[in-house]
Parts: structure tokens; C-alpha cells; sequence
């Protein structure tokens, strides 16, 4: 059982803003421009780049730029921390579960 | 036992296993529970209290960026079938519930996992929601991925 709180502490700081959360939710359906994710959301332009800028600094979308448009996208290996978090949980009941086992074994009932 | 990992392919905010025991309710029970035991299959125990709110504390060895501590308050004592308590480490706050229904030739115990949402913090803004089909929607980028 593993832990890398740095790296999930920055994912849940960044997700913790509402506003942020959602336009980080809108992105995992497909890739948007700054323009479009403005209009999903009752939130000023300057305000979704300023969020976009905290996804992409927590390395949890990716950005590219065509023409006056910028793009933005999710970037799933961002999530890769806590995802390992869920998998060593997995890895770490189902050993621990094996020893359950064996000590019903060795118990009085 | 038939340690099956029944765990949702596209759920993976909740871990969920089954397992069938040659032993009753009662026994396992005490495995669960009672410090001396739960410290010989788990992790060795502090302050554990079978009282709803009561805070205890599991030990793991430590690592870098964790001292081992689980933070751990009981949510649900219902012996021997129903035991569930907070699993705090860092800022991962889950839920660890453990069901035990009497069977033919034994015990079946579900253990689940559930939450892995972020903390109740200052830092985090009081932030706390579930992943729910969030993190499973998440799982399945990530695999298109790779």
C-alpha cells in the first residue's frame, strides 16, 4: 500500500473548486475550445482560461493552439495517481484477506 | 474461500470483494474486531472502540510521504453482521464496510471500499464528492490511452 499524497493532494486541490470541477468534467466528453467551454458555462472568458491554466498546471489537460483558437483536452494520464492509489488498495486487501483467512484457521471458534 | 475481486470493470471508485468462509458469523467477527486478531490479519490497532464515532487508528509501516497512520472513526457496529469505518489517509477519505450474512457452510463477507474522495481540508475549500462513473469514465480514457 502506497501513498504519493503530493500528487493527489494537487489533483483534489485543483478539482476542489466547483467551477473547475465542471469544466474539467466537460472536457473528459471531448476536446472544446476556450470560446465553447465559455458558453457551456455562466463563468467569464478570462475566468475559464484562469481555470484551465490550474488543470493544465496539475497536469490534468493538455492544450494546443490553432490559429486565434486554443484547444483543450483532458489528458487521462493526469489521473494516474490516484488510480495507482485504487489498484494498491486492491493489491493490499486482497493480501490481507489471504491472512484473514489462515487466521480463522488457526482460531478457536 | 473463493477470493473473488468483484469490483465493477468501469467502478473503480469503489473496491469490492466477496468471500466465502468455512466459519460462522461470529467468529469472523472477532477477527474483525478485537485488536489482538485484527493486528495478526490487518494492521496492528489503536483505541478501538465499537462505538459510532469513536476514533481509532491503524499501523502500517511507514513510507516516504506517509507515516503509516490510517485515521480511522467507526461509523456502524452491528455484530456479527454489519461493521463499517472511515479510512482516512492523507487526503483520501474512504469508507471501509465489511457484511457478514450466515451460508450453508459458513459465512459470505463482502468488503467494499468506497469513496476515495477528497478530504474535508481548509486547502481543499471543504471539498468532498464522490467519483462515482466520474472516475470510472476517467479509468476507461485512460485505457484508450495506453
Amino acid at each position: 500500500m502506497q501513498s504519493t499524497p503530493t500528487a493527489e493532494d494537487r489533483i483534489f486541490q485543483v478539482l476542489a473548486d466547483p467551477s473547475r470541477r465542471a469544466i474539467f468534467e466537460s472536457l473528459t466528453r471531448g476536446e472544446a475550445a476556450v470560446k465553447e467551454l465559455t458558453s457551456r458555462f455562466s463563468i467569464s472568458q478570462p475566468a475559464v482560461s484562469q481555470h484551465l491554466a490550474a488543470l493544465r498546471e496539475a497536469g490534468l489537460v493538455k492544450s494546443r493552439r490553432e490559429g486565434r483558437s486554443v484547444y483543450y483536452r483532458v489528458d487521462p494520464r493526469g489521473m494516474k495517481p490516484l488510480i495507482d492509489w485504487i489498484a494498491h488498495y486492491r493489491a493490499f486487501w486482497t493480501h490481507h484477506l489471504e491472512r484473514l483467512e489462515d487466521l480463522l484457521e488457526v482460531m478457536e471458534s | 474461500m473463493n477470493p473473488a475481486d468483484r469490483t465493477p470493470p468501469s467502478q473503480h471508485a469503489t473496491i469490492r470483494f466477496e468471500y466465502d468462509f468455512a466459519h460462522r458469523p461470529e467468529k469472523v467477527w472477532r477477527a474483525l474486531t478485537e485488536p489482538s486478531l485484527l493486528e495478526r490479519w490487518l494492521l496492528p490497532v489503536r483505541d478501538l472502540l465499537l462505538e459510532e464515532d469513536a476514533a481509532f487508528t491503524l499501523h502500517a509501516d511507514p513510507q516516504p510521504g506517509w507515516d503509516g497512520t490510517v485515521h480511522c472513526k467507526l461509523l456502524e457496529s452491528e455484530p456479527p453482521h454489519r461493521l463499517r469505518y472511515s479510512w482516512v489517509v492523507g487526503a483520501l477519505d474512504t469508507v471501509v464496510t465489511f457484511t457478514l450474512e450466515p451460508t450453508d457452510t459458513g459465512t459470505r463477507m463482502v468488503l467494499e471500499q468506497t469513496g476515495f474522495q477528497a478530504h474535508q481540508k481548509p486547502a481543499f475549500g471543504g471539498a468532498r464528492y464522490g467519483w462515482g462513473m466520474f472516475l470510472g469514465r476517467l479509468v476507461e480514457l485512460l485505457n484508450d490511452a495506453a
